[in-house]
């Protein structure tokens, strides 16, 4: 089992009435709300929690990429994951992705993630996506070429850093007289690939035929990962082999305190601005983004999506967060990841509005009390 | 209650008009083609908005069909026409017209649409104006102007109230909760998203096509412009802009009507262009 620090660098100073105020966190929230003087300040302590956690033996740390929204503060993960080159010394970087059809030319995530390899050492996960529906609004890129675009740059990522330069690519959407990026990866042939997903058909084949890791979203409930790493190990079938355990990853927030009480009166009133702030308007999806039968799927889907739960009740049996005690999240973690069969788990302790001491107070638990006692917990698959 | 009446007597409407018009599937050089066609007389081809209009034989189509021999194409994407793999931008929607009307073997037509379907139409004329007899384009985007923005339809379409509010002159009225209803049938729900798919993929990275400007000089058969005088998706200074480029163009406002004069103020719509066409 392997374990990486997620973090989304939320915004926490989001108005009181915010939800009556707003229809969004998401493209067109008044960026009037950002203040750059605590900007610096929030930056300057997430990094010093993502290194802590390299401190602390976590397998990896996370980073992702958002636009124009309160949620996440990196439209650009990998600046983020380059100031982590030069602050962690084990853990595995893994950038979550880069959405591929926003870049033009897609060549830049193949040099600046050659880059980020050389530059840790080795220590890069390349993750690659297509990107959530609102940054379809945002960057202004037509949703109806997402997955297409994203296949042919995902492709070519892989040719740049694998085939010696220069080379000539042709394929519907790009052309270069010129493929022969410098540098090229230090991991050979190249930094394992995540792709992370929301449960969709197309994106489980399309990892599984290729051999690369799905990473589950969080924010679902548990069902839905049952189902999604379910379809992913047919996927493999089919592709004829099993699915090994590092190559699915379950998404979920943690969160440890002394106490079952403690952890939730410290975590809950927290996770509850994540969820009616930060995530109000992520569920944004342009026309043709998906299949039509995605679209509707992902309709009815939506009671399985943590922005309609309103108790902590909901939170628990849906295990959208483990929340408690080192004895209890420890049990948790246990039975779910056997069950589900990952072999990564992906987990944020900080959320919404939660103070950098408590989000350290919680790794630290989770890191010297908890994961050492799951780690060696063999899979039910 | 007079809403509900009017509602059902629309729907009289509809089944009286439907067998008037007969769809046709046309292999267009391996891509389906839905054409509807009915009535005698010149030919004159209706292109549909984005609300792919032409899934029947509309009383509109019928009202025409005395005058005209009405075709009333489904564009690539929509409903049960495919080739939208090979649609890109809206000169391939032109083009796609030129070897649907080769294909018919119609010389030159009557052409016209509304929303989309009249920026195809524009599209058309500026490229073959040879082929386009009589034109006319009502509430149609295609070109930018400044002061103007066009507003957000892909925001504005998560709020069914919101939708009414920028298609319609009356939100309330009968037409503007049967074309938009509450709570959408699971099958309109797939064909809308289809359609706004088509949509997408030809204005989402621009709205407007920024060399049409300068070409509709070259439409150079009577052309007349519709447009609702409260058009809140295509605000009539767009209207306005076409009357400024095409050479002798007429403008016409109808009065207290929104983005679909079709379905909005469907009598003065039909006998505008009927008149337009045939005079």
């Amino acid at each position: 089992m392997q374990y990486y620090f997620f973090h989304l660098m939320p915004w926490p100073y989001l108005p009181a009435d915010f939800d009556e105020r707003y229809d969004s966190a998401w493209v067109w929230l008044p960026n009037s709300l950002y203040d750059p003087v605590k900007g610096h300040e929030l930056y300057k302590e997430y990094i010093n929690t993502l290194a802590y956690a390299d401190e602390l033996g976590f397998d990896g740390i996370c980073v992702n990429e958002h636009h124009q929204n309160a949620y996440g503060l990196m439209p650009s993960p990998n600046v983020i994951a380059g100031a982590l080159t030069q602050r962690t010394k084990q853990a595995k970087i893994a950038v979550v992705g880069n959405a591929l059809p926003l870049y033009n030319p897609p060549l830049r995530v193949a040099e600046e993630f050659a880059m980020l390899d050389v530059m840790s050492n080795g220590r890069l996960i390349a993750g690659m996506v297509i990107g959530g529906g609102p940054e379809y609004f945002n960057y202004g890129v037509d949703p109806t070429h997402a997955r297409e675009k994203f296949r042919e740059a995902l492709d070519l990522c892989v040719r740049a850093w694998t085939e010696p330069g220069p080379f000539v690519w042709d394929s519907k959407h790009y052309h270069f007289r010129y493929v022969n990026i410098w540098p090229r990866p230090l991991q050979q042939p190249h930094p394992p690939i995540w792709i992370p997903g929301v449960g969709s058909l197309e994106t489980i084949e399309l990892v599984a035929k290729r051999r690369y890791a799905y990473m589950g979203i969080p924010y679902f409930h548990i069902d839905v990962f049952r189902r999604v790493f379910a379809q992913f190990r047919e996927a493999c079938e089919r592709a004829g082999y099993t699915a090994q355990p590092e190559q699915m990853g379950w998404g979920v927030p943690i969160y440890v305190a002394e106490t079952d009480k403690q952890a939730r009166e410290e975590f809950e009133p927290h996770f509850w601005y994540f969820v009616k702030n930060l995530l109000k308007g992520i569920g944004l999806t342009p026309p043709g983004y998906t299949s039509p039968r995605s679209a509707l799927a992902i309709l009815k889907n939506h009671h399985n999506f943590l922005y309609t739960k309103k108790t902590w009740d909901e939170i628990e049996s849906g295990v959208y967060a483990i929340v408690g005690s080192p004895e209890t999240v420890r049990q948790k973690l246990a039975h779910y990841q056997k069950e589900l069969g990952c072999g990564v788990v992906l987990t944020g302790c900080q959320t919404g509005t939660l103070s950098h001491e408590l989000a350290r107070k919680s790794m630290e638990l989770l890191a010297r009390e908890v994961l050492p006692k799951v780690r060696g917990s063999q899979s039910a698959h | 209650m007079l809403r509900t009446l009017k509602k059902l007597k629309y729907s009289v409407r509809v089944m009286l008009a439907k067998g008037g018009g007969q769809p046709e599937t046309i292999n267009l050089h391996g891509r389906p083609t839905v054409v509807s066609s009915g009535g005698e007389g010149p030919t004159f081809v209706y292109l549909h908005s984005t609300l792919g209009e032409s899934f029947m034989w509309l009383p509109f189509y019928q009202t025409w069909s005395k005058s005209f021999r009405v075709l009333v194409p489904t564009h690539p994407g929509f409903g049960q026409s495919g080739g939208f793999e090979r649609i890109d931008t809206i000169e391939d929607m032109a083009w796609h017209y030129l070897e649907l009307f080769d294909a018919l073997g119609l010389e030159e037509v009557i052409l016209g649409g509304v929303s989309l379907g009249g920026w195809i139409a524009a599209e058309f004329a500026v490229r073959w104006p040879e082929r386009v007899k009589s034109l006319w384009i009502a509430d149609a985007p295609g070109l930018w102007v400044e002061n103007e923005p066009l507003p957000d339809l892909f925001r504005i379409m998560q709020d069914r109230n919101k939708l009414r509010d920028v298609l319609f002159h009356d939100p309330t009225g009968h037409m503007a909760s049967m074309i938009i209803k509450d709570n959408p049938a699971e099958e309109d729900m797939l064909t809308a998203y289809q359609s706004m798919t088509v949509l997408a993929r030809l204005v989402w990275e621009r709205p407007y096509n920024p060399k049409l400007a300068e070409r509709l000089y070259r439409i150079q058969c009577p052309t007349l412009l519709v447009w609702g005088d409260h058009d809140r998706l295509v605000p009539p200074a767009y209207g306005e802009a076409y009357h400024r480029l095409i050479p002798g163009a007429k403008l016409e406002l109808i009065k207290d009507c929104g983005h679909l004069p079709m379905f909005e103020k469907e009598g003065e719509f039909v006998e505008t262009i009927t008149r337009f066409c045939t005079g």
